[in-house]
């Protein structure tokens, strides 16, 4: 039932590293479908191709949607779960046949719901807004897709329960299955508010309920369509921490204030849902401030936290290792040709820059309102959820071919590469999007010149010129993610068997030695990092109240 | 034999306590989410006065 890994030295259940190979394959598979749609709707909105028509731009944007923010990320999330609480505790899989019950309802789900939108029966893009009506079977195959996620997830927690029983671990869980446990309690949250509102979606779609009210479906919808993306956030910083234990054998330089921002994502993280409503007459002000500012500030306080902590464990570990000249030698001598560490410190770099900052600008009240609706929402997300999460996953999957698949690596050299031109890509497809969102052009339009419309409307005519660095940053990511696919299936289907500890590529890195006394900070160069961090906030701070002033004049 | 050093029991403290119950977390978390996020929503939008007759009529034209 167990083998023990000859490189990391875990005890493996069998059990469950085949269901993450299977997990993990799903994902690589929903990769693949989200970013073919991607291409085919970056040249739909890229003017001088305008590739589809409006019947199949809207189709394919329904089909990115689903394959991108939930299928992708969500099967890729459930093998984490289970290596987070079975490789890592060195314990055994609490239910192995559950487990393959969660993954084939999820197979169900996707392939149900993917067969019905190309088929054209379900045009309603992600949010499928009531009164937008989609046929029975797509409501269906989410709501298999997201019983079977929720089974996955509390197998995690009966994982947990056996590791706790059995004191598999000391006093307490690693830092790494403790993100894994709050990405977890968010995914309940997510699922549950999926269930309050697919399921009388569904019956609303076979006509056994008269109507469901929009102004509920929004509310109740955005539950689960915002907090899915907090999952990742959960997973994607417990990645980071891992990547730096595995990379140069750093921890958190203070593991308590790490575990109590994962609290605080747990507690309040899921709150921030109401930024999409934020131009909704129905709710108050003061529901709308409450949720997106106080509470939402709270889970911001911890990302900041994380943006801190990940990065000096990296920089407490290099100094310990003997990289202490000046600022930066931590940073110049860090592992760069191992495509995990790049992926993860570029992953840092456009969710904390890009992400991050337009997260909090976008999701103020005030500020809200010169993009809501705007492409530079999606434009925002593609700085958390693809430069951030998709690069995360893309880079900690080169530790997983070796340690779960027991492959070498194909294409090395090209794997170096890859994070690189997927963060220049995903970079410039990104920040020409918010441009163009700040500029007025608006999300989910087939045609930005409303030729034919009754109104029109001249955009400044800078568009043009972002226009074209987004078809190009699309581009880019497309080849680039490709690229990974290419390396990833290859490598797992076609690869030379790993060999032991001395046939990795990719190194893994003992503990850091225990620090000497030094005196004053451990991480100097992450604090001066993390001011220019801020400082770059407050322009963009600044910039955008600015740009309210002058939109909305107020005398 | 009443000599033998007993075993120490390290109690953790409070605050790790909570941090690792994990179920306790979990129902914080549902709980606060539902509280202040669904059902203030909820109440809002169901104490929402109802559309005017005359106006739902001119919008079904």
């Amino acid at each position: 039932m167990f083998r023990t890994c000859d490189i990391t030295g875990f005890k493996v259940d069998l059990r469950s590293e085949k269901l993450i190979r299977y997990n993990a394959v799903f994902a690589v598979i929903s990769l693949l479908l989200a970013v073919t749609a991607a291409i085919l709707l970056v040249f739909t909105r890229y003017q001088p191709v305008h590739l589809l028509g409006a019947e199949w731009y809207y189709r394919l944007v329904t089909f990115h949607g689903l394959n991108a923010l939930i299928f992708w990320i969500i099967f890729f999330e459930i093998a984490g779960l289970y290596f987070g609480s079975t490789v890592v505790l060195n314990t055994r899989f609490c239910a192995p046949r559950l487990g393959w019950i969660a993954f084939g309802l999820m197979v169900a789900g996707l392939v149900l719901s993917n067969v019905i939108i190309l088929m054209g029966k379900a045009d309603v893009m992600l949010t499928s807004y009531t009164p937008l009506k989609a046929h029975p079977l797509y409501y269906l195959g989410i709501i298999l897709f997201a019983v079977g996620a929720l089974l996955a997830v509390i197998l995690f927690f009966g994982n947990l329960m056996i590791a706790r029983r059995e004191k598999a671990y000391g006093e307490t869980m690693p830092l790494f299955t403790y993100g894994l446990m709050t990405a977890a309690i968010i995914a309940v949250i997510t699922l549950a508010s999926g269930a309050l509102i697919y399921i009388p979606t569904f019956l609303w779609s076979l006509g056994l309920i008269d109507n469901i009210d929009p102004a509920m479906y929004k509310l109740i919808w955005w539950g689960l369509g915002h907090s899915s993306q907090q999952i990742n956030v959960a997973a994607m910083v417990s990645i980071w921490y891992m990547v730096s234990f595995l990379s140069v054998g750093g921890t958190s330089i203070n593991e308590r204030v790490s575990r109590t921002a994962f609290v605080l994502y747990i507690l309040f993280i899921c709150l921030a849902s109401a930024h999409h409503l934020l131009t909704d007459p129905g709710v108050s002000s003061a529901w709308k401030v409450w949720n997106t500012s106080y509470a939402m500030y709270l889970a911001v306080l911890a990302s900041m936290i994380h943006a801190f902590a990940v990065p000096s464990s990296f920089e407490s570990a290099q100094r310990r290792w003997g990289y202490n000249k000046g600022l930066f030698q931590w940073l110049s001598k860090a592992p760069w040709g191992n495509p995990a560490f790049s992926s993860i410190i570029l992953a840092i770099i456009g969710f904390g820059f890009i992400g991050g900052t337009t997260g909090v600008i976008f999701g103020m009240e005030q500020t809200n309102i010169i993009v809501h609706n705007t492409i530079a929402i999606p434009g925002h997300f593609k700085g958390t959820v693809v430069i951030g999460t998709t690069l995360t996953f893309m880079g900690v999957t080169y530790y997983l071919i070796p340690l779960i698949f027991r492959r070498k690596i194909v294409g090395f050299g090209l794997a170096k590469w890859q994070p690189w031109l997927f963060f220049i890509g995903i970079a410039l497809l990104s920040i020409s999007m918010i441009v163009l969102g700040q500029l007025g052009v608006p999300r989910r339009h087939w045609d930005s010149t409303f030729s034919g419309g009754p109104f029109t409307y001249n955009f400044n005519p800078a568009v043009d010129f972002f226009w074209t660095l987004m078809m190009l940053g699309g581009s880019l990511a497309f080849i680039s993610t490709i690229i990974w696919i290419l390396i990833v299936v290859i490598s797992v289907f076609f690869g030379p068997k790993v060999k032991g500890p001395d046939d990795m590529q990719l190194s893994i890195s003992p503990l850091a030695p225990a620090a000497k006394a030094h005196k004053g900070f451990e991480a100097p160069g992450t604090l001066i990092l993390t001011m220019l961090f801020l400082l770059v906030f407050l322009a963009l701070f600044f910039l955008n109240w600015k740009w309210l002033a002058a939109t909305w004049n107020v005398n | 034999m009443e000599n033998d050093p007993q075993p120490e029991i390290r109690k953790a403290p409070f605050a790790r306590m909570i941090m690792d119950d994990f179920m306790l977390l979990l129902f914080l978390g549902v709980t606060i989410y539902a509280i202040f996020y669904l059902l203030w929503g909820v109440m809002e939008l169901s104490n929402l006065p109802a559309i005017p007759e005359d106006i739902k009529q001119i919008l079904n034209k």
